[in-house]
């Protein structure tokens, strides 16, 4: 038995190679198949996962905590007490690594020439440096250093807008408690860089304390940003805290963003859809050169039955040697793949195209993500249905009449 | 020895006492300047010009105040925006539109836009009296202009002030007329201009009948505002400065 397996891998190894140009041409075309579909499967997954990190990094965390209304009407009457029992009691939690509270509202920043609707964010610098990207970005001066700096930190597009620059002086207007127009100057003590031009547009840094005094508020907070030890553990907390208090809403940062999540949902049925047109190329291409090589070899394999061969042996033979082909094909095509990964290091560089790119609010440089979901399926799909082409020419060639083939010219 | 030391302790307090004294007399200036502009009450006519390089328009208005916070306007020519006017109390500002029926709260956000599509902000008009508490004043130099006294000052917003200009250069005569205010960014460039015209005495106040406020960049673009009637110390109807006075006028 064993003898005859080997026997028959010789034989489709070798009549693999008998037209050479042939195979190696349908090789290629595997070999190439595979490797767009990972490689392809791995710029998805890596634009996926950019948006991801910069959006948790963006101010959004894993995990929000808001007034119930807040995401409904984000202004200053929908804040929540930070500091009472309940959310002390959450922050607890030993899954939460990091946190931040924030006064988040809308506000309007005036310079001697320009003004600018935009986002004020109150917050306490040492918390917020390691929760999100400002602590990182500051490029020019420096970040907040107290809760009471008196300073504000800007973006780069935000003071080009208002021809402002590090050192000046500008004026912050939002509406106090009271619902009356609260104002103050303050002086531009750092500059940040963000990735995308519409962060810097939209978002401003001041000290908690000062945004409370001016603001009237006291002890009042517009969300909380929780960074946990591990993304995995966000569902569970969140459904832990579901109902935790009335005056409060726990929720996910995905749900923050449902922009988001239903990127990553389409991006796994298109993948797949990708994986099945990219082999049915490849399908045809296998079927042909089989059934050609089938044809070629029909007073062969007539000769093999008329000598005694079971059809069985004369269609495993032909299949072993689609199957051979297409192992051959992953082998490399996943080592290419693997390599043209590696080669681009970091990621490419799109910034020719940065203006469409930072309309879907991604960053100029794209990583590769390989994950071994996605190179499981890619190998696969390509396995499994490559493997079922293969059965049709062998099914063909194991259907010969004898009498019939040996004739045939 | 002791001498000496008591010589540079009775200089040092001195020279304190002349410094805030300076101090106080610029605020001080500034202070009366804008009471007497303002007077304690008052009802005025006046019309305001906005000029532009293809296209000028005039508008006829009543203004009525009352001390430093309060203050109505409302538009009585053309006859499309008769009617129409602004109410300030404190910091508020209301705007009514006839054509709508509707009075609007200005918010923040549009405190920086112009008022009535002239020259003078939403803020130029709402917070003329910051100038007394958010600013440190001080007196640059006296001069006589036209045989008047002249007092030039300099006035630089606190830190903290809600306000966005660098300094700002107010010229006063000794009859407390604001002559001449000047907006500087906070790289000493001059943005805009008010200059103050025709000093006339009215009971025994003098105050300027024509106002004039013009950007730095535009020299094309100004707008004018003449003042034709003006009485002190009126007595007003309880109602004056309400939100339903401003929607309909009585």
């Amino acid at each position: 038995m064993i003898n005859s397996i080997r026997l028959i891998f010789a034989l489709s190894w070798r009549n693999l190679w008998r037209n050479k140009r042939r195979t190696l041409i349908i090789l290629f075309a595997i070999i190439l198949g595979v490797w767009a579909m990972i490689v392809t499967a791995a710029f998805m997954r890596g634009m996926v996962f950019q948006m991801l990190e910069d959006t948790v990094d963006n101010l959004a965390g894993h995990v929000q905590i808001h007034h119930p209304q807040y995401l409904d009407d984000p202004v200053i009457d929908n804040s929540f007490n930070p500091q009472s029992a309940a959310v002390s009691k959450l922050l607890q939690d030993p899954r939460i690594a990091l946190s931040s509270t924030r006064i988040r509202l809308a506000a309007v920043i005036v310079s001697e020439r320009e003004s600018s609707g935009i986002t004020m964010l109150g917050i306490d610098p040492a918390q917020e440096s390691k929760v999100s990207f400002i602590g990182r970005s500051v490029v020019e001066g420096r970040f907040l250093d107290s809760t009471s700096d008196n300073g504000i930190v800007i973006g780069k597009a935000l003071a080009d807008k208002l021809q402002t620059r590090l050192g000046k002086r500008i004026v912050l207007m939002s509406q106090d408690i009271n619902n009356e127009i609260a104002d103050r100057g303050f002086r531009i003590v750092g500059i940040f860089d963000a990735p995308l031009d519409p962060t810097e547009k939209s978002f401003i840094f001041i000290a908690k304390d000062n945004a409370e005094k001016m603001l009237g508020l006291k002890n009042k907070a517009s969300e909380i940003v929780l960074r946990l030890h591990n993304t995995d553990m966000v569902n569970s907390l969140v459904n832990d805290y579901a109902q935790f208090d009335k005056n409060i809403d726990v929720m996910s940062w995905l749900k923050a963003e449902p922009y988001l999540e239903m990127m990553i949902e389409l991006m796994d049925s298109s993948m797949f859809i990708w994986y099945l047109i990219v082999f049915l190329a490849m399908a045809f291409g296998i079927i042909n050169t089989l059934l050609m090589a089938v044809f070629e070899r029909t007073r062969e394999f007539g000769l093999f039955q008329a000598l005694g061969q079971k059809p069985g042996f004369i269609l495993f033979q032909v299949w072993l040697e689609a199957v051979l082909m297409i192992i051959v094909g992953l082998v490399i095509g996943n080592i290419l793949s693997w390599l043209s990964v590696l080669a681009t290091g970091d990621g490419i560089d799109v910034s020719v195209f940065a203006r469409g790119m930072e309309m879907l609010n991604m960053s100029n440089i794209i990583p590769f993500v390989i994950t071994f979901d996605d190179l499981i399926v890619a190998n696969l799909t390509v396995a499994i249905l490559g493997m079922l082409t293969g059965l049709y020419p062998a099914w063909r060639a194991s259907r010969l009449v004898p009498a019939h083939a040996i004739t045939r010219i | 020895m002791r001498h000496l030391v008591i010589q540079i302790f009775s200089f040092l307090l001195l020279f304190h006492l002349a410094v805030s004294s300076q101090a106080e007399t610029a605020a001080q200036l500034i202070r009366q300047a804008m009471d007497n502009y303002r007077g304690l009450s008052s009802y005025s006519e006046a019309s305001m010009t906005i000029h532009r390089p293809d296209w000028e328009r005039v508008m006829s208005m009543k203004v009525w105040t009352q001390g430093l916070d309060k203050s109505l306007v409302r538009i009585t020519a053309p006859i499309k925006d008769k009617n129409g006017g602004s109410l300030l109390i404190g910091d508020n500002m209301w705007s009514y539109a006839p054509k709508i029926n509707r009075v609007i709260k200005i918010p923040s956000s549009m405190s920086n836009q112009s008022w009535m599509g002239s020259d003078f902000s939403n803020n130029d008009i709402a917070r003329a009296d910051e100038i007394i508490n958010n600013y440190t004043h001080t007196l640059l130099e006296t001069k006589k202009i036209n045989n008047r006294l002249t007092y030039i000052i300099q006035s630089v917003p606190n830190e903290d002030a809600p306000v966005v200009w660098g300094k700002e250069i107010i010229t006063i005569n000794d009859h407390y007329v604001l002559l001449k205010h000047e907006f500087y960014d906070q790289d000493n460039i001059l943005i805009k201009t008010l200059t103050a015209s025709e000093i006339k005495k009215v009971g025994d106040k003098y105050i300027s009948l024509k106002q004039r406020m013009q950007k730095t960049d535009h020299a094309n673009e100004w707008t004018e505002v003449v003042t034709t009637v003006v009485k002190f110390n009126v007595t007003f109807n309880k109602n004056t400065f309400t939100l339903s006075n401003l929607r309909n006028p009585r």
